[in-house]
């Protein structure tokens, strides 16, 4: 095993600044051009895609970035999610053009409000590679909120009833949650403040090497609020009531952001901060676990009931996540790495499934599962990638959420949590059940025969399906050749253990 | 030199202003006190700053009057005159809602005061008056959670967020002096545009429902 090395660096910076200048250019003169705004959109993700790339390949080879007297740390942890955010912002722009074109909106879309539309996307793409980069406590807080300032927007972008309603409950929520961790970022950071010198309190690479140092009744209220607070963004259950709302009402590639990127951004901030204590006390991994099995056996159960598919998805996300919290919360090598995995997996799972719910909405103007039972579909490409994405988020082999979930199960076993694993395969079961149920009702079940002459029944335009393919794909290969992405896993696992100090 | 006297008169005057923000009914008056609040906390700033020779508070100072003193209070201002003046009758009335009140910050006075070592980790921050600070900023902090949790106004509940981001950020100056002043504005701006973004939705939605009453936002709980 190669060891570590701090090396300074302006990709580290580059991967947030250049997403945020795309975003102002495409905020000043979206409005004039196709090409300003989507052609623009295309541009500074591709750009940031491949910045993502060279930041990888530089990790692999056993460097951290730094810049800005190490207020910027960009590892292998930060280079995860930078690649899966810029790969989700490309297919989302290529997606949405035509999906926003659908008929029958409350309001007209004018080329203005698509222009805010690609600006807040690169925004927000730009303010959660800030997250991910940042190195400093305190300013998670502060980008954190940004991503959620950024994302308000793109959830209201219709601008109906339910739409607006969904966008306040999401800001609200999460503002309040967030508050709440910024108190726990303050705690943490004035704790540290005696054991080091002031600028190095705020440094998550300093702060792991103290945290053995800090009173536990400070820890453990820190970590009750960073709970609170960033499992508010991720949406754990019990805060998780902003979660379905904005899922569902978003526009379908939006929804597809939420779940495969924004609520990760929340997991990420989780594991930057919870990791730091949970090897020095156990309390904490015990209390995260609770959490995580109660949001995942609670998330499915209220995902089964669900008649709309959106929020289907959504309720099931929360079920997922709480997959990925409860590793990372372990604090062991194969905890972190399961976690992970499954971050990774998961935001190609759900943004495949979100897409093809949009898919799906687009062609036949229904989300609701029993509408679209009666409607006569000839959709092959969806209902294949429809057919991968479930069986990939129940954890069925070959695909890659088996081999996730395989690695968590039995890093919560050996972390001697039995029950935990107990109700985690239980949950995979659960949403076996629930995603099959579902797929049958939508795709094999006869339609009614007064309705056998509807238009909108073909497949859905090859820019859509293109992004759809591209995931469903990445389902296969990840579950057949896992080779492929264990290096960076490997990584990321390896840079999150380096800060606790093992 | 300030004394510890006048940083505790200041205290005080931001309590008071905090509960009347909290429990006047017409909004614009709600407004107005909130403002004041804000401007006894930018105070407080600059008498820790005068007292402990810190002169970086001054900015903290000076970034919470700009934010909180003027920004924040226009936005309301502005948004207010386009919405109904009288806050949407809560459901706890003005006695009990004020013995609620008293009681949640009696309790939170008497706990964090007494067990200052839970919440605070320095010698310093233990000391007066930066112990008492502390407490109030956990007061704030309740009080700020008490709105969002029982009123039901969109305009009250902005309030409220600020309450509890006031409440935060008071608590930075007893934790954490030393914070770089690029942070605290940082923060302070994340909670101008949260307010905003939420003003400008509260509009939308009254727009389209012709009410600020939070409590008919119902129709996706099923």
């Amino acid at each position: 095993m190669t060891s570590i090395e701090v090396v300074e660096s302006n990709l580290a910076v580059l991967v947030f600044v250049i997403p945020t200048l795309f975003s102002l250019i495409i905020f000043a003169f979206g409005r004039f051009s196709r090409l300003l705004r989507e052609g623009l959109a295309f541009l500074g993700l591709l750009v940031t895609f491949l910045i993502s790339i060279a930041i990888y390949q530089k990790v692999l080879s056993g460097y951290v970035l730094s810049a800005w007297k190490m207020t910027i740390y960009v590892d292998g942890l930060s280079a995860l999610m930078e690649i899966i955010g810029s790969l989700m912002g490309l297919l989302i722009v290529l997606y949405s053009p035509r999906y926003l074109k659908k008929r029958g909106l409350p309001e007209e879309i004018t080329p203005k409000r698509l222009g805010l539309y690609y600006g807040l996307l690169l925004l927000f793409l730009g303010t959660m590679n800030w997250t991910c980069a940042t190195n400093n406590i305190v300013m998670l807080f502060v980008s954190l909120e940004a991503t959620t300032l950024a994302t308000t927007f793109l959830i209201t972008f219709y601008w109906g009833k339910r739409a607006s309603e969904a966008g306040y409950k999401y800001l609200l929520l999460v503002t309040i949650g967030v508050t709440f961790a910024l108190f726990g970022c303050v705690l943490v950071y004035s704790a540290s403040l005696p054991h080091l010198s002031g600028h190095e309190a705020l440094l998550f690479t300093s702060i792991g090497k103290v945290a053995g140092k800090i009173p536990t009744s400070i820890v453990l209220l820190a970590c009750a609020f960073f709970i609170a607070g960033f499992g508010t963004k991720a949406g754990l259950i019990p805060f998780h009531a902003w979660l379905p709302d904005a899922h569902a009402e978003a526009p379908a590639p939006i929804s597809a952001l939420l779940s495969g990127i924004v609520i990760k951004v929340g997991a990420y901030a989780l594991v930057r901060t919870i990791t730091v204590f949970a090897p020095h006390y156990n309390a904490i991994v015990v209390f995260v676990a609770i959490i995580a099995s109660a949001s995942m056996l609670i998330g499915i159960c209220l995902a089964l009931v669900q008649d709309d598919l959106k929020r289907m998805l959504a309720y099931s996300s929360i079920s997922q996540i709480a997959y990925v919290i409860e590793g990372i919360g372990l604090g062991t090598y194969l905890g972190i790495y399961g976690g992970l995995f499954h971050l990774l997996n998961h935001t190609i799972i759900k943004g495949l499934l979100f897409l093809t719910a949009g898919a799906l909405l687009y062609m036949t103007g229904t989300r609701s599962i029993q509408e679209l039972q009666k409607v006569p579909k000839k959709m092959p490409i969806t209902l294949f990638c429809f057919f991968i994405g479930s069986l990939a988020i129940s954890g069925m082999p070959p695909f890659n959420g088996f081999l996730s979930k395989l690695t968590l199960f039995l890093a919560i076993a050996q972390r001697g949590l039995l029950w935990a694993a107990v109700i985690a395969v239980l949950t995979s079961l659960l949403t076996l059940a629930c995603f099959v149920r579902a797929a049958y009702r939508i795709f094999w079940s006869k339609p009614a025969a007064q309705l056998a002459t509807n238009p909108h029944s073909k497949e859905v335009p090859f820019s859509m399906w293109l992004g759809m393919g591209v995931l469903a794909l990445l389902c296969i290969v990840i579950g057949i050749y896992p080779k492929l992405v264990y290096p960076i896993l490997d990584s990321a696992t390896r840079c999150i253990l380096k800060i606790l100090g093992g | 030199m300030i004394g510890g006297s006048l940083i505790v008169t200041l205290m005080i005057a931001h309590l008071i202003a905090s509960v009347l923000a909290v429990e006047i009914r017409n909004l614009k008056l709600a407004t107005i006190a909130l403002c004041i609040q804000a401007f006894f906390l930018s105070s407080i700033f600059s008498a820790f700053a005068s007292m402990s020779n810190n002169p970086s508070l001054y900015w903290w100072s000076l970034t919470a009057f700009i934010t909180k003193v003027i920004i924040i209070p226009c936005l309301l201002l502005i948004y207010i005159r386009k919405l109904p003046k009288a806050e949407v009758t809560p459901v706890i009335g003005y006695t009990l809602s004020i013995s609620i009140l008293s009681i949640i910050l009696i309790i939170f006075y008497r706990f964090v005061h007494t067990f200052i070592e839970f919440v605070a980790p320095t010698p310093e921050a233990m000391a007066e008056p930066a112990r008492s600070c502390l407490t109030l900023s956990f007061m704030i902090f309740a009080l700020g959670l008490y709105v969002l949790v029982v009123r039901k106004d969109a305009i009250k509940i902005v309030i409220g967020l600020c309450l509890l981001e006031n409440g935060v950020h008071l608590s930075l100056v007893t934790l954490a002096p030393g914070l770089p002043e690029t942070t605290v504005i940082g923060i302070a701006t994340n909670v101008v545009i949260a307010a905003w973004l939420l003003l400008y939705l509260t509009g939308r939605i009254f727009k389209i429902l012709g009410s600020t009453d939070t409590s008919i936002l119902s129709e996706l709980r099923r």
